[in-house]
Order: structure tokens, then C-alpha cells, then sequence
């Protein structure tokens, strides 16, 4: 009895399409937002400790090596920022009877808010 | 490039054959059809078929992207064939290839059983409440109730969102995209009362819980379904439930 062909499995499934490459991406800016926290906490513990290792911990901070490393992390955390906020309005989709609310307008208000939320911290910080 | 309907300019064709019992594997053929900027992918193989090799298998029925039979890979994205239009592939050669994540019965024909059993699992059918309206009445719908699910009702079946689901490919007993759409149909639907019946299977890990939210079956639908979206919110609406029962343990739910 001739028999069908069984499904084909990858191993290199996400290299293979640029949507799923994305994929991976988005889901890799976790782990390296996590790190960056790594990278904040041990700030925060120089701050405490005051006066030279601060100093020194600044001086890291200015080397190339962590420069690059910080351009890095922005990149991801706007990869992540972006694709958290498109994924809003699919799984909490508003309608107002029988319209949707558009996904744009959802989009944007995070970003609104996201803003309020950055000039609120700033000024805090400042004052 | 694009004009006039001579025979005389062709484009070329890869199209995937496997003969069970005859092939140890598929293998890309050659094939050269007349250009026609009107044709779509499935005018191509009904070409090939009428004039060149009868024995080339593909699934198709209405030619109009309802039917939801004549899903391929077209050049490795997943496409319905009858929508998928030549010259939007010039100069070519098109590529073309059973959809993904299924096992293959012959050339362009894929084994839909697995599909079709998880269908049947979910119970996409209305399952009425204690007190379903009298026979001689219909149910009284709202546009607004109605407007909860439509969406979900537009799946043709198509299969696309499982060849474009690395989740399936992955994980055999993952119920997929179309499926989880439907239940979230059902599940929306004022008129159903079988949630119930339904969200032991569907908010399970071969579930909606399997889902990574990679997203592409959304992108491949050529109905707007958006199960992406059905199963994120979904995850959300079985996590309310899961706090109201823990918060509320009283609660009638
Ligand atoms: S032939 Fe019916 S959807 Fe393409």
C-alpha cells in the first residue's frame, strides 16, 4: 500500500523566513531587556557603595565595549517596545458597538502614554 | 513585460510531484506555461493538466477563494492558488509546492485528516443552553453580537495558517490557528452556550497555550480571520477566568 509522504520538520525553520527571523527577534528582546536590568541593578549597587566605585563604574561605563553594548540594548528595546504595542490591539481588541476601535488608535494611545509616563519619571528625576 | 495575450512568451513553472509507491521523495519538475497577465497559479496547472500531463493531482473547486481547496506553497509562501496571480511573479519561475506541515498524498494533494479530526474536537457547531428558543422561532441576534464573532466566521478551511505555523510543524498535537479561530467563534457566538464543553480542549497546552504569537497565520489568511489574534485574546480571557476562580471562589463560573 503506497503510503503519503510524512510532514517535514525543520531544525532551521526560523532562519528561513525573514517573519519568523522577526519572530525570534522579538522574543530574544526579553532576555536581553532581562540583561540590561543585570546592567542596572549593578549601577544602582555602585551608587550605593558611593565616591570611587561609582567613579570606576562610570569609567566601564564609557569604554567602547559598553557603548556598543548599550546601542545594542536600545535597538532591542525599541524592537520591543514596537512589537509589545502592535500585539495591544490583538488581544484586547475594543469595539464600540459594532465598530472597532481602530488598532492604530490603540497603538497610539500606548505611545501617549508611554510619553506621559517618560516626561513624569524625568521630571521626578530632575526636581 | 505585461502585455497583450500572445502564446508566444511563456513562464516558467517548478512545480513539487511525488507518485506514492513510485517516488522515495518529491521532486521539483520543469514546466514552461503561456503568460497570460489574467492567469492565476491555478489557471497555470489546469493548462498543464488539460495539455501537457494529465496526471499532474491538485485540489481545487470554485476558482474564487471560497472554497478554500487549492492552498499551495507558491514560491514558499503559503497562497491560495486561485488568487495568486502570474504577473505578480514575473519574470519567474514560479515555484510551485504542497502546503507545509503536512504529510503528502500525492504532487500538489496533502493528507487533511489531522486538521480535520482536531476540527471535530472543538465542536464548531451552536450547542444551545437550557432554554434554546421555542421551534417555531429563530434566535435573536443584536449587530453588535453579532459583530463579536463574524470575523471568525469568514474560515474557509484553507490551511494556509497551518503551513505558515512553525508551532504545528513542531508540535503535532497543537490544535493550530484555524481551529483555535473557530472555537473563539463559537465561543463568542450570544447564540452558543457550550464554552464549556470546549475550554478544557482549547485553553489546554495543545491549545492556545501551545501558540508562541509568532503571528504569520494572520498574515497568510486570505479571509482577515486573524487567528493570531483570536488565540491572544483567548489567553486572556482564559487568565481572567483563571483569577476570577481563584479570586472568587464562590462565583458561579
Ligand atoms: S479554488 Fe476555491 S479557494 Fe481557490
Amino acid at each position: 500500500m503506497a503510503s503519503p509522504y510524512p510532514r517535514r520538520r525543520s531544525r532551521r525553520w526560523f532562519i528561513e523566513r525573514w517573519a519568523y527571523q522577526r519572530f525570534v527577534l522579538r522574543e530574544l528582546s526579553g532576555v536581553v531587556l532581562a540583561a540590561y536590568m543585570v546592567l542596572l541593578l549593578l549601577l544602582v549597587s555602585s551608587v550605593h557603595a558611593g565616591g570611587q566605585a561609582f567613579a570606576d563604574h562610570v569609567t566601564t561605563l564609557r569604554s567602547p565595549l559598553m557603548i556598543a553594548v548599550h546601542v545594542i540594548l536600545v535597538l532591542f528595546a525599541l524592537l520591543h517596545t514596537v512589537t509589545w504595542f502592535q500585539a495591544v490591539p490583538k488581544g484586547l481588541p475594543l469595539r464600540r458597538g459594532e465598530e472597532k476601535v481602530p488598532p492604530a488608535l490603540m497603538i497610539g494611545a500606548n505611545y501617549v502614554a508611554m510619553a506621559g509616563a517618560t516626561v513624569i519619571i524625568v521630571a521626578a528625576l530632575v526636581a | 513585460m505585461t502585455s497583450g495575450a500572445t502564446t508566444t512568451q511563456t513562464i516558467g513553472f517548478e512545480i513539487a510531484r511525488y507518485l506514492p509507491g513510485e517516488d522515495r521523495a518529491p521532486t521539483l519538475r520543469h514546466y514552461d506555461v503561456p503568460y497570460r497577465p489574467e492567469w492565476v497559479v491555478l489557471d497555470a496547472l489546469n493548462y498543464l493538466k488539460d495539455e501537457v500531463d494529465g496526471t499532474l493531482s491538485f485540489r481545487w473547486s470554485c476558482r474564487m477563494g471560497v472554497c478554500g481547496s487549492c492552498g499551495a506553497m507558491v514560491n514558499g509562501v503559503p497562497r491560495l492558488m486561485c488568487a495568486a496571480f502570474l504577473r505578480d511573479y514575473l519574470p519567474g519561475p514560479i515555484r510551485v509546492e504542497p502546503l507545509a506541515n503536512f504529510p503528502i498524498e500525492r504532487d500538489l494533494v496533502i493528507v487533511l485528516d489531522d486538521f480535520m479530526q482536531k476540527l471535530r474536537a472543538v465542536k464548531p457547531w451552536i450547542i444551545p443552553g437550557d432554554r434554546p428558543p421555542p421551534a417555531d422561532a429563530e434566535y435573536r441576534q443584536t449587530p453588535a453580537q453579532l459583530a463579536d464573532f463574524k470575523q471568525y466566521s469568514m474560515c474557509i478551511n484553507c490551511l494556509l495558517c497551518y503551513s505558515a505555523c512553525p508551532v504545528y510543524q513542531h508540535e503535532e498535537e497543537f490544535l493550530g490557528p484555524a481551529v483555535l479561530a473557530l472555537a473563539q467563534r463559537y465561543d463568542h457566538d450570544s447564540r452558543d452556550r457550550g464554552n464549556s464543553q470546549r475550554h478544557e480542549l482549547t485553553w489546554s497546552d495543545e491549545g492556545i497555550w501551545d501558540c508562541t504569537f509568532v503571528g504569520e497565520c494572520s498574515a497568510v489568511c486570505p479571509k482577515h480571520v486573524d487567528p493570531a489574534g483570536a488565540i491572544q485574546q483567548a489567553k486572556v480571557e482564559s487568565t481572567m477566568d483563571w483569577y476570577r476562580s481563584v479570586l472568587w471562589p464562590f462565583g458561579r463560573r
